[in-house]
């Protein structure tokens, strides 16, 4: 593989490579505003400067300058080499490179990150980017003075609503364009432009539209400073004060790779930050996965329920399993969800086992909007995970609405809170008996002879199969809110009351069984559905 | 003396041949308040003892894992109480040379001089309480109003009469208050002359004399092995004093001598304590004629020391600057550190790790007092119940230094 040295340190790439992409492979991080590996090159912030020393036996390119003279208080003219942005510098095998270590890209960084600050208002104290800013961590970094400029810094709108989610401040940004570059080149909707010249240039929207495409977050997330800011996420915490944990969003079938930033004080999420993975979703996420955490708070079932009255955990538990030993083997069902983690199906389908239950069905949210970038049209985090596992003998929601018909059903264990089909609804009132474990109000709860409060994915850790089949697991944040517990803990207790042996106990050993239970199948469908009815062994 | 069993299976009387364990402290004002010794006494004698410590325990090392490097200075005020300062000193110079960085020589000047005055407040109270555990009340009353003296040049220096905090990584909290030199060349008077009276009281008294002479022996090379340092081992007539040895601030600049004793004995540990406030008079009236009256106290440094509250308020510069010492705490650079300084009581070390991160990774003291209480249990065995007292006290164990 071809090399360039850096700063002494070898580097190694492949052709095409720019010195910054190189770099940052190769861990050392060369300092930048404007560039994102996951963007086009802009090369206008000017940070990235290195200096390129000239191949053996060629003259270094000087340019002539005048430098201030301390000593004579005068200028004197002198020569500097001409500096390059690594991010717009191809690497080249053998090539020199020197970027900490150059006098002049020192220099240089330090008057770039001088004249970014030369207009920023004192904003950090209101500022929800202090903490996680660039200008923050270059000033220490690469600048480390104080201002010299005794004018009146330009003042330019502040507050600008660019749209149902981003609130815009000219003032603190730095024009490094990658939030134009996310919207024309990820959103394919270039909406955002920059207007005027020099210091009294801004970000605008285009005339008569609004920035609502589907992605428009992503432009606050790639804002290294605090000029677009979150219109949700606007002054609702302070994120030195937040802690993140590595997490799968839930929103659809894609699985992308997040962080959940949560507050750990008040036990309350606060946003999804989006995780670099190359196999799933690059740099990216999609705004309602971004806003999908919101659900973790919203509409839960915080408290066993028998009916709608609220009632104490072992009382749900006793009612529960009275309901289940009530009704015969052949006329028990279970139903599985797709909005679960494997490790909840897994548990509620060894339940089924243990019980001799023979009909299994499984559901999960309605379906939604797609799009060819990240969204599924399919809203369910783990469609292919509870395929896999029932190896494909669960049946759609459908066929349990034609047996609940035909007075099949006696009594249903249901996991989840959603169905496909809103319209369904109405089956599940006729049932008497139905045991639900769910974590949020909706169509199952709603219907349930008794309610066990369910978990949310945010507060346990969980498993979750995305449309391609990439398993992926997801850490838990906060503690389990009211008195949910993760559906596996239910299942557990449910399986004491009825003295049945389930073949796990331990949360690890329950993983292992979901992945020996899901490997022999094949590859799920990218978009399952219909077809599962007719999968073989649903009496079997 | 006679042991007392001696006849005791022909007498009528029926004394306890057993050895009977007496339990002294915790809480017990000649214990400091925190130290408990178990006694197996025969008679009046102690045959054997048992020190034990970690009554004033505070964890307060694991404490400084949670915070910034600035944050631990309010800690270090808590460990040797008597003389927070020197603590305080200690703390910012291993800092600094983790972090490569010497602060200017006008600040030197004035951490000596704070310093030597908290060294004062230490062996004042020190030697004033061994002469009222003795019953000597008058030298006791007339030393902590001396005491009371470095208090109120603290308190006017800092703010505060005891735990001042006052101490930073690349300076100090303020530059030196305009009547700085003049009140402290008066305190420092008034000090030696109460030393001296207090000598007139104390040395020609034959029960004061008796009381110390010959007890709480142990030799130069018992308290090398036990790791001794300061005054205790001076008074054993080993001159190892950090400040001459391994020079710090500006102390390879100053002239002073290094008292030692020769009887190794409590009244030896004594006098060495009254030799050294005379000592630190000395250096003090050097430091105060070489201290600049203007000139930086801190280093020119924006990586650890906070911009002006104006430039704070407006400038973004300053801001930042301010933003990232407070919020995420000054970094000193991944490695650890040993440094060590002369405390109140001999050696005091910190051991620093950093990880590079704001927050400090592991924060170990070598307090003083800790080994020379480790020493305790021989210096006691064989002495008259009586002698704990005044033994104990000579060795100045301060709870919150041997504990933390």
């Amino acid at each position: 593989m071809p090399s360039f040295k850096l700063d002494d340190k070898d580097i190694p790439f492949e052709p095409g490579d720019t010195i910054i992409r190189a770099a940052q492979r190769a861990g050392v991080d060369v300092p930048h505003y404007c560039w994102h590996p996951g963007l086009s090159v802009a090369a206008n912030c000017r940070m990235c400067l290195v200096e390129l020393m000239p191949p053996p036996g060629r003259p270094a390119m000087l340019l002539d300058v005048l430098a201030w003279d301390d000593l004579h208080q005068t200028y004197v003219p002198q020569k500097k080499p001409k500096l390059q942005p690594a991010c717009q510098q191809a690497a080249a095998d053998g090539m020199v490179v020197k970027s900490q270590t150059s006098e002049h890209a020192v220099r240089a960084r330090s008057a770039v990150q001088e004249l970014l600050l030369l207009n920023h208002p004192v904003d950090c104290p209101i500022c929800d980017q202090a903490g996680e800013c660039r200008l923050q961590d270059y000033w220490l970094e690469h600048q480390a003075s104080k201002k010299r400029m005794r004018d009146e810094p330009v003042h330019k709108p502040k507050g600008v609503v660019f749209g149902p989610t981003i609130v815009y401040d000219a003032e603190r940004c730095i024009m490094c364009t990658r939030c134009i570059r996310v919207s024309a080149e990820l959103a394919k909707d270039p909406v955002l432009s920059m207007r005027e010249r020099g210091n009294l240039n801004e970000i605008t929207v285009a005339p008569g539209r609004q920035l609502d495409h589907g992605y428009t977050l992503m432009t606050e997330y790639v804002c290294p400073v605090g000029a677009l800011t979150s219109s949700d996420f606007r002054f609702k915490a302070r994120v030195w004060f937040l802690r993140s944990v590595r997490s799968t969003c839930v929103g659809c079938a894609t699985g992308c790779s997040s962080f959940t930033d949560f507050d750990p004080r008040n036990q309350k999420v606060y946003r999804y930050r989006p995780r670099e993975n190359a196999a799933v979703n690059k740099y990216w996420m999609c705004d309602d996965g971004m806003l999908d955490y919101q659900r973790i708070h919203q509409d839960r079932v915080l408290e066993a329920r028998i009916k709608t009255e609220g009632v104490s955990d072992a009382a749900a538990l006793d009612k529960a399993a009275e309901l289940i030993k009530g009704a015969a083997p052949q006329k028990t069902a279970i139903l599985l969800s797709a909005e679960h983690s494997n490790e909840d199906n897994q548990a509620l389908l060894d339940f089924g086992k243990a019980l001799g239950a023979l009909q299994l069905y499984y559901t999960g949210r309605p379906q939604g909007q797609g799009d060819d970038i990240l969204k599924s049209a399919d809203k369910n985090p783990n469609t292919a995970g509870v395929l896999a596992l029932s190896g494909g003998r669960a049946k759609p929601f459908a066929d349990l609405v034609a047996a609940l018909k035909d007075g099949k059903v006696g009594v249903l264990v249901a996991l989840g809170s959603a169905i496909g089909n809103p319209n369904d609804a109405g089956a599940l009132k006729d049932l008497k008996n139905l045991v639900a474990l769910s974590s949020h109000d909706g169509p199952i709860a709603d219907h349930a002879a008794v309610v066990l409060p369910a978990s949310s994915w945010a507060e346990a850790d969980g498993t979750f199969v995305n449309r391609t089949g990439l398993r992926q697991e997801s850490d838990r944040a906060i503690n389990p809110q009211g008195a949910s517990r993760p559906a596996y803990r239910w299942v557990q207790e449910l399986a004491n009351r009825l003295s049945l042996t389930l073949s796990w106990k331990k949360v690890a050993e329950l993983r292992a069984l979901s992945q020996t239970a899901a490997a022999p199948s094949a590859p799920p469908p990218s978009v399952p559905g219909a077809q599962a009815s007719t999968a073989p062994g649903a009496n079997g | 003396m006679e042991p007392l069993d001696q006849e005791l299976d022909a007498s009528e009387l029926e004394l306890p041949t057993e050895p009977m364990l007496l339990n002294v402290g915790p809480a017990h004002p000649a214990m400091h308040g925190t130290v408990r010794i178990v006694m197996e006494l025969s008679g009046e004698i102690i045959e054997r003892c048992d020190v034990q410590v970690g009554y004033l325990h505070r964890g307060f090392e694991k404490m400084c894992e949670r915070g910034t490097w600035t944050q631990v200075f309010p800690y270090v005020d808590r460990c040797n109480y008597v003389s927070p300062m020197l603590n305080n000193v200690g703390f910012a110079l291993a800092c600094e040379k983790l972090l490569g960085i010497t602060v200017p020589e006008r600040c030197q000047w004035y951490r000596m001089i704070l310093g030597e005055l908290a060294r004062m407040s230490d062996h004042l109270t020190c030697d004033g309480a061994m002469a009222m555990e003795l019953g000597a009340f008058t030298p006791f009353l007339w030393m902590i109003k001396g005491r009371e003296m470095v208090w109120e040049i603290m308190e006017e220096e800092t703010g505060a009469r005891l735990t001042h905090s006052f101490g930073r990584v690349g300076g100090m909290a303020a530059p030196p208050t305009e009547g700085f030199k003049e009140h402290t060349r008066a305190v420092v008077k008034h000090i030696m002359s109460i030393i001296d009276e207090v000598e007139r009281l104390l040395l020609g008294n034959r029960i004061f004399l008796d009381r110390l002479e010959n007890v709480g022996v142990i030799s130069a090379e018992d308290a090398i092995s036990l790791g001794w340092t300061g005054p205790c081992l001076r008074a054993s007539g080993v001159p190892y004093d950090v400040r001459k040895a391994h020079p710090y601030l500006k102390y390879g600049e100053v002239d002073f001598d290094v008292p030692v004793g020769s009887a190794s004995d409590s009244f030896d540990r004594f006098m060495v304590r009254l030799a050294e406030m005379r000592q630190s008079a000395r250096i003090i009236e050097q430091c105060l004629e070489r201290m600049a009256d203007k000139g930086p106290v801190n280093v020119d440094d924006p990586r650890v020391i906070l911009p002006a509250k104006e430039e704070v308020y407006n400038s973004i510069e300053g801001t930042i600057q301010h933003f990232k010492i407070i919020m995420e705490g000054l970094k000193l650079p991944a490695g650890e550190v040993y440094s060590y300084t002369e405390g109140g009581n001999g050696e005091l070390g910190f051991y620093l790790v950093s990880d590079g991160s704001g927050t400090p990774h592991r924060v170990r003291i070598r307090p003083p007092c800790f080994l020379i209480t480790a020493g305790l249990e021989r210096v006691i065995t064989g002495q008259m119940m009586a002698d704990v007292v005044p033994s104990f006290g000579s060795l100045n164990m301060i709870g919150g230094e041997c504990d933390r």
